[in-house]
């Protein structure tokens, strides 16, 4: 269970004049996602997803509002008031609230995510940038039950294989090509079996064939964990409203800048679905047009 | 796959030749034979025709000649192993402590506001400067030596570290710890191979400027050392001798650029294109 209560994100910037400013990327959005539920959140470009799926992640903290996971506090929102702020200060003083501790590896929540820029480490061969990932995640096991490295080797090439990698194993990232890179990403998000994975337009880089593929198998992952006691949570962005309404129970159409939510249309249709299902296309349709709304509203501000 | 599976000598040798053939290389390519012979041919002949006086530019021959005589009767040998081991000590001192405080310091803003500012005071001294304060508080002798070197290594190898950590993407950072990575892991990880290039980049300029220290150092004073031999060299006027005394730290300080380049290569592999 995600809750976001009324999230807000200012950035200062510097504005043209050299003087310092303010922006607005996320206003005011509040969110409750169960637990077992895809969530797409669509919206033109620049106008916050990004920055609010950062949030969610603990990231960045928001300048307003708290997100909690399964009730748990994600991050502490920045300090408003000079008492706040010195308070603050006080205890962040030598380490960033982002950081997860000093010497122990050990995530704060069960989350995985794949970056809209992919940041897989160039450093590492593919299998290693999972082996990295796995490895983090078993720290909190003890030595004895953590499973060995050549069982981690096995893990990663099993899920390299599912992103159609194998082959892959020992390139470096600057020898994949962009939508290689990007299921590199995808494998190594899967690999650590999270409870919830925050995907950042995660199958932009990838032929529509392939996409279609990609898409299946993640509801075919996300449909194995619903037996589970808690099954997983999948909040994805895209720009592709098809992939949107294909996979989601709920659509989350954000306004353009600054951020907020727009509208929230829930996709209720039995699972698998047809690609081609009019009630599919219908909700297609009606998103297609918010969107187009949006844009022609902000030309016409704009001349 | 196989050069990784081949263990013990025979790996080391296979190393060996792919560092020669990585260093060496350059020197035996046609093209730049073809600049080099024509100028050992002029350095030869120049003086023995008399186009340029011997007494100042003596013939290779002769230049020789004299490595070969110094080699056998004063002790070459011993002068280059005296320096470099003032040398290394100082380096492996100076790169001992300037790439963690660099790591440190680049990694979080608080202690770098502590520190920082002292380093930006200390490195506009040029390091010769510490010569005078160094003999006295030192000595004459080699922790003089290895003290002088030691300033010329450690602030181009700290403020190349710092930066090279400063400059690492926070995307890497954000999908690290996403995954959990405490912030130990992230330096060793993380920022370490992020700053990879910089802090090898930095060594290579921590020999060149040891280096320049190891011969100041021992010009003034010592009774060992290349850059002795290089002084006595210029009290008795002998110009073989100085030319053999500088064509020896040359090489020296090719050599380790060369292993360094070398250790790039080696384990910066993501590097090498596609
Ligand atoms: N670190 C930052 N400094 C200044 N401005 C920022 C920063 N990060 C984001 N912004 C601004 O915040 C706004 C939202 O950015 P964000 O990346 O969240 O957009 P997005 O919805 O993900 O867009 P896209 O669909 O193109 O990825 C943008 O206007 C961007 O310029
Ligand atoms: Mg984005």
């Amino acid at each position: 269970m995600i809750e976001a209560r009324s999230i807000s994100k200012f950035i200062s910037v510097v504005n043209e004049n050299g003087l310092a400013g303010g922006l607005t990327a996320v206003l005011n959005v509040s969110i409750s996602i169960p637990d077992g539920k895809i969530v797409s959140i669509i919206g033109p470009s620049g106008c916050g997803k990004s920055t609010f799926l950062e949030i969610l992640a603990g990231l960045q903290a928001p300048t307003e509002g708290e997100i909690r996971i399964d009730g748990k506090l994600v991050l502490e929102p920045l300090p408003s008031t000079r008492k706040e702020m010195e308070d603050y200060k006080r205890r962040y003083r030598f380490i960033s609230p982002l950081a997860n501790g000093v010497f122990t590896d050990h995530p704060k929540h069960d989350i995985a995510m794949i970056f809209q820029d992919y940041a897989v480490f160039p450093w590492m061969t593919a299998i290693n940038n999972i082996v990295f990932a796995l490895r983090l995640r078993v720290a909190g096991i003890k030595r004895r039950e953590r499973p060995t490295h050549k069982e981690m080797l096995e893990k990663a090439s099993y899920y390299l294989a599912k992103v159609g990698l194998s082959g892959s194993e020992y390139k470096y990232p600057s020898q994949l090509s962009g939508g290689m890179r990007q299921r590199l990403a995808l494998a190594r998000a899967l690999s650590v079996e999270p409870k919830i994975i925050l995907m950042d337009e995660p199958f932009a880089a990838v032929d529509a064939l392939s996409r279609e593929k990609l898409q299946d198998d993640l509801l075919r992952l996300w449909a194995e964990t619903k037996e589970n006691a808690t099954p997983i949570i999948i909040i994805l962005i895209t720009h592709d409203v098809q992939e949107a309404v294909y996979l989601s129970d709920e659509v989350v159409v954000f306004s353009p800048s600054p951020g907020s939510i727009r509208n929230r249309i829930p996709v209720d249709i039995e699972r698998p679905r047809a690609r081609t299902d009019p009630a599919i296309i219908e909700i297609q349709e009606r998103i297609f047009a918010m969107l187009q709304y949006d844009i022609n509203q902000e030309n016409e501000y704009s001349i | 796959m196989d050069q990784y599976e081949t263990r013990g000598i025979r790996r080391f040798l296979l190393e060996i030749g792919g560092f020669l053939k990585n260093s060496l290389g350059n020197f035996f390519s046609l093209e730049f034979l073809s600049v080099l012979i024509p100028l050992l041919l002029l350095w030869e002949f120049l003086p023995r025709l008399g186009v340029i006086p011997e007494s100042l530019l003596p013939r290779l021959s002769t230049v020789a000649a004299t490595f070969i005589d110094m080699l056998l009767h004063k002790s070459l040998l011993l002068h280059i192993l005296y320096s470099m081991g003032r040398f290394f000590t100082a380096f492996a001192i100076a790169v001992g402590l300037a790439v963690p405080i660099g790591l440190v310091m680049g990694w979080n803003t608080k202690i770098r506001a502590f520190i920082l500012p002292l380093w930006q005071l200390l490195s506009p001294i040029p390091p010769p400067a510490w010569v005078p304060m160094t003999i006295i508080v030192f000595g004459i002798g080699s922790n003089m030596h290895i003290f002088l070197m030691f300033i010329g290594i450690f602030y181009p190898v700290l403020f190349n570290t710092y930066q090279g950590i400063k400059d690492t993407d926070p995307r890497y950072l954000a999908s690290a710890r996403v995954f959990g990575a405490s912030e130990f892991t992230l330096l060793r990880k993380v920022y370490f191979w992020h700053a990879f290039g910089s802090i090898i980049m930095s060594l290579k300029t921590g020999v060149s400027m040891g280096l320049v220290m190891l011969v100041i150092g021992e010009a003034y004073g010592g009774r060992m050392g290349i850059g002795y031999l290089l002084g006595q060299a210029k009290d008795y006027f002998l110009i073989p001798d100085m030319m053999v005394c500088m064509a020896i730290i040359g090489f020296i300080g090719w050599f380790l650029i060369e292993v360094l380049k070398y250790i790039e290569i080696k384990l910066a592999l993501w590097k090498v294109g596609r």
